[in-house]
């Protein structure tokens, strides 16, 4: 086809100029299918979220965390309770509360509540009118609804801690999130004014404990202008903790230990069976409760470090406890006569030191098994250089000093052994003769939690098993599900001859009967303990009790420590005690009961 | 009277069907949006029906100017350039102003803007001088007419002043004095002038917005702020000319002959496109060259100039592949997307539709350009041709600076939507176009 009146040629040049523009029309085509193409379907999962993101409001009403029980009667440790608040909240997009509602309002409360709209106010902003209503006050708003516009009552939950001082390291506490911790703990969505645990229990099962928000979801306009009907989500209580802790004796010890010569210990009691938690006090304690108000801020600069959990967290010289190690590592290596005697005159000479023993004038003649029963430092001294460093660290990590014993608390230390190789890195000095000695009366750098301790003693009274020591014992969620359950778990057993547990568990025993723990004894009820004195640089002796009882068929094993309590065998032996009888004389009410 | 019949059913028959259901697929779907649109001011039923109704008027001229024979007005050309610029001429008298622009005739219930008409019947006349002068091409006093001519309608829409307006006046003239068989080089140093004229107060905008988020960047922003001096832009443009009066030299020593006059129109328009770029910066409003340049980074300023297309952006993604149905668009209804109905119906459409929904749409408007396309090569003189390609490029234009705008590609110029857009003007003069187009396709075969 040719134009009219052209001639073909120039026809021809068109139709090129044609096809060129065409082609330039289709790329420009292209490009708008391209980028449509990559903002809706490439992009468009982001675009959705902020689209959604502006339009969406969430008004936040927090779910009740979960309930702390003890083991005993299931006594409740941590609970709720509730407060209810007023607020203004225009669903009906009204932009003021009516005067009529506000006088209402406060003739039901008998206050003055005056409201307030600055210029910075947006329709759909929740304002608080009113605080912690009586129940009363809350039933007669409620009958009121419909006279009340857009004023509603909303139930607040506030965490209890009913036995604020005894249960606090155990329990923890709960508070608002900080911003580093929004930050590290995204995945789970916390948001700003959430509450997290942030010790204890509360911390460490704080995912099953915090329940799931509920609350008003309301879309709005560009103005800001409540648009479509609100969506309410009913808040989801978190699931409840059933703790192993035994509450009485858990009192027991907080008072004995309050009592006691400084006030100032921990004390640890295991299951031997199991490994169950059922004491654990550290003191002084601290009131949960006062946690965000200015009475906190007074434990924190508290010298006597009221929230420092001594149990897990502190380190101490075992001191003569240590002997137990020294005692099982020599009957294993050496082969001995525990009835040979060695004379003891009150120091021991190496080199031209002198250590001495904690008995100026000495144990004169003393066998093993004396020697164990009187703390006699003279003769471990001798029978710690023969065993040797190595060999004491070895047996110290068997019954897993200087390692986590993974207990469900947050922030555990794992204590220090000494070593040879540890002194010449870090001190740049040889290991000598008298670093072993003082090794093997658990004095120099080794440092042990009471933790530790316990479970060392529930190692010796089960033959060398030692349960992983647990406080939680299972979870239930509210609609009665069991979601958490301990499951019992020991690490390799501690593989020692018969003959040695025999002649350690013998030599314990008398340690409470006739020797050094003789304080501890009750009538009827065989208990097997040590005593020590730790030494430290920084203040009076540390007074340690470890024990087991009842001898022959082991239930409990404990750990006591006063810090800077002076003598064991005065100080931590009577704490012990007043636990074991509170302890046996549960079990005997409960068997008179049945 | 027979006769008379039988020549319409005969023309009818065969008109470009395909052309005419596209229109009428995108009026459709512009009714449908439009309505979804609304909802959210209660105005639905309001733009609706003047909607409906500019499309019935619309539809009437229609039907009139493709019952025309289109080769009248290759005669009329001087009446139809005439009374263009007497319509121009007589809004900035008459009209009312609306936004800042005296581009209105208010009749009370409903408002004209002579504009979009204008630039039709400019295509008309254009295409004709072009058409008459054919075998002066290579002329310069052939550009300088043609200049001239493009020249009175500019002035007189920058008098208003309307800005956009005047944009799709520039690539439809390229692409016809393309077409035609203008050389690529004058076009080039067309396209140089005109882009340095815009291009330097729109970077400066750019770099006086830069700044604010380049605090640390030193170089950078030493840079800009020396390009905002002057001085440092004076001596590149200087280098510029050196650097081509260089290579016309070095060419020359190499034997081969480019005609002297080459480097000098290069080096006058780049000289002319600078100078008249303070002429621009001048007649324009700060808020205007933001808002024109705000797409190249919209978080320079996203309360203000960058709003409107950060939330378009957001409309069409958030649509994602089917969208969120009639009505339920959220960025639509609670009033996200700013000037929904007008400027930005295409991102309703993209919300509610999502892809699918927004890929047909651009379908019937690729699908309608390549029956225009045909049109042109199977006109039945150059004329038809020439017109043709012009209302081709001036849609061609629309669509492509309105999606790209909405979609965050493109400068922000507040262009209508063709077809889509809620306003009677521009879909009357839309239409109107058409039956223009529908008239070169009917007689292609006849003379009457």
């Amino acid at each position: 086809m040719v134009w009219q009146k052209e001639d073909k040629f120039s026809y021809e040049i068109f139709i090129e100029k044609h096809k060129t523009v065409f082609i330039f029309f289709v790329t420009l085509f292209v490009c708008l299918f391209v980028r449509l193409f990559y903002l809706q379907i490439v992009k468009g999962d982001r675009y959705r979220k902020i689209s959604d993101r502006q339009r969406m409001h969430n008004t936040y009403e927090r779910a009740a965390r979960g309930i702390i029980y003890s083991k005993d009667n299931n006594t409740v440790l941590v609970g709720n309770k509730f407060v209810f608040i007023v607020l203004f909240y225009p669903f009906k997009q009204s932009r003021f509360p009516s005067d009529k509602s506000i006088k209402d309002l406060n003739k039901i409360l008998g206050k003055d509540v005056k409201f307030m709209i600055d210029m910075s106010y947006k329709c759909g902003k929740i304002i608080k009118l009113a605080d912690n209503l009586t129940l009363e006050e809350m039933f007669k708003i409620r009958e009121k609804k419909l006279n009340l516009n857009g004023i509603s009552v909303l139930k607040k939950s506030r965490r209890v801690y009913y036995y604020p001082e005894a249960t606090s390291h155990i329990t923890g506490y709960a508070g608002e999130i900080g911003p580093n911790e929004i930050k590290k703990s995204l995945k789970h969505d916390y948001k700003i004014g959430d509450y997290i645990g942030k010790a204890g229990i509360e911390k460490v099962y704080d995912k099953y404990l915090r329940g799931k928000d509920g609350g008003w979801q309301i879309e709005m306009n560009v103005r800001g202008r409540q648009l479509k009907g609100y969506k309410y989500v009913q808040p989801k209580i978190g699931a409840n903790v059933y703790s192993t802790i035994n509450l009485k004796l858990q009192k027991v010890a907080y008072e004995a230990l309050r009592n006691s010569s400084t006030g100032r210990g921990a004390v640890v009691v295991l299951d031997v069976k199991t490994g169950a938690v059922k004491a654990l006090v550290s003191c002084p304690g601290f009131d949960a409760n006062k946690v965000g108000t200015r009475d906190f801020n007074k434990y924190l600069k508290d010298k006597k470090l009221s929230l420092f959990n001594r149990t897990i967290q502190a380190f101490y010289p075992p001191g003569s406890i240590f002997k137990i190690i020294t005692f099982v590592a020599a009957v294993e290596l050496l082969n001995i006569n525990p009835e040979k005697t060695i004379q003891c005159e009150g120091s021991f000479k190496l080199g031209n030191r002198r250590y001495s023993c904690w008995c100026k004038q000495g144990h004169n003649k003393i066998s093993l098994f004396s020697a164990m029963v009187h703390s006699c430092n003279v003769y471990f001294y001798k029978l710690g250089l023969r065993v040797g460093a190595a060999n004491l660290k070895k047996y110290a990590r068997k019954f897993h000093l200087g390692q986590k014993m993974e207990i469900d608390l947050p922030n555990e230390k794992k204590g220090f052994i000494p070593t040879p190789e540890w002194k010449k890195t870090k001190l740049k000095a040889r290991w000598l003769h008298g670093d072993t000695v003082i090794f093997s009366i658990g004095q120099g750098a080794l440092w042990v939690t009471p933790l530790q301790m316990a479970c060392m003693m529930s190692a010796v009274a089960n033959k060398g098993i030692c349960h992983k020591p647990y406080v939680v014992d299972k979870i239930v969620s509210l609609s009665g599900d069991k979601i958490y359950s301990h499951k019992l778990n020991y690490e390799e057993k501690i593989d020692l001859s018969d003959g040695t547990w025999d002649l350690l568990h013998k030599s314990l025993l008398e340690v409470v009967e006739s020797g050094t723990g003789i304080r501890s004894k009750i009538p009827g009820i065989k208990i097997a303990g040590k005593t020590g004195t730790a030494q430290n640089l920084h203040g009076y002796d540390h007074a340690w009790f470890v024990s087991y009882a009842p001898a022959e068929n082991p239930e409990i094993a404990m750990a006591v420590i006063i810090e800077n309590g002076g003598g064991g065998g005065y100080n931590a032996v009577p704490v012990g005690k007043k636990i074991y009888e509170s302890y046996f004389n549960m079990k005997s009410e409960e068997i008179v009961k049945r | 009277m027979i006769q008379i019949k039988n020549f319409y059913h005969r023309l009818v028959s065969i008109m470009d069907f395909q052309l005419i259901f596209s229109v009428i697929a995108l009026v459709f779907i512009s009714f449908a949006a439009i309505y979804s649109a609304g909802n959210n001011y209660g105005m639905s039923f309001k733009y609706l029906s003047v909607q409906l109704l500019a499309f019935s008027v619309g539809f009437l001229g229609f039907v009139l100017v493709a019952s025309f024979n289109y080769q009248y007005y290759k005669y009329l050309d001087k009446i139809i350039y005439v009374l263009s610029f007497v319509l121009l001429f007589s809004v900035l008298i008459f009209g009312s102003v609306k936004r800042g622009t005296r581009g209105w005739f208010d009749f009370g219930f409903i408002s004209f803007q002579p504009v979009e008409i204008a630039k039709v019947m400019f295509i008309l006349s254009l295409a004709s001088f072009i058409d008459k002068k054919s075998k002066e091409t290579g002329k310069v006093s052939f550009l300088i007419s043609v200049f001239l001519m493009l020249a009175g309608h500019i002035i007189l829409i920058m008098m208003q002043p309307d800005f956009s307006s005047t944009l799709s006046y520039f690539p439809v003239t390229l692409i016809l004095l393309f077409v035609i068989g203008v050389r690529p080089f004058y076009l080039f140093c067309i396209v140089i002038f005109s882009g340095l004229a815009v291009g330097i107060p729109f970077l400066e905008t750019f770099l006086n917005m830069q700044l604010q988020f380049l605090k640390s960047k030193v170089f950078l922003t030493n840079f800009s702020i020396s390009l905002k001096t002057g001085w440092i832009c004076v001596c590149i443009i200087g280098m510029i000319l050196f650097l081509i009066i260089c290579g016309w030299c070095f060419l020359w020593e190499l034997k081969i002959r480019v005609a002297f006059i080459y480097p000098i129109i290069l080096c006058a328009s780049i000289l002319l496109g600078y100078l008249s770029s303070f002429v621009v910066e001048n007649s324009l409003k700060d808020y205007q060259r933001k808002r024109f340049v705000v797409f190249l980074n919209p978080r320079f300023d996203p309360r203000g100039s960058g709003y409107n297309i950060i939330q378009s952006k957001i409309t069409i993604g958030s649509g994602k592949f089917i969208g969120k149905g009639f009505k339920k668009g959220t960025q639509t209804q609670l009033g996200f997307l700013p000037e929904q109905h007008t400027d930005f119906i295409f991102s309703v459409i993209a919300e509610e539709g999502g892809w699918v929904g927004a890929q047909i749409t651009l379908f019937f408007y690729f699908f309608f350009v390549w029956r225009a396309f045909v049109i042109a090569k199977h006109a039945r003189d150059r004329y038809g041709s020439l017109v043709a390609i012009g209302l081709t490029s001036m849609f061609m234009f629309c669509i492509m600076s309105n999606v790209g705008m909405v979609m965050g590609m493109m400068p922000a110029v507040g262009v209508p939507l063709p077809f889509l857009s809620y306003g009677g003007s521009s879909i009357f003069s839309s239409l109107c176009a058409v039956g223009i187009l529908c008239s070169i396709s009917m007689r292609k075969h006849t003379h009457c």
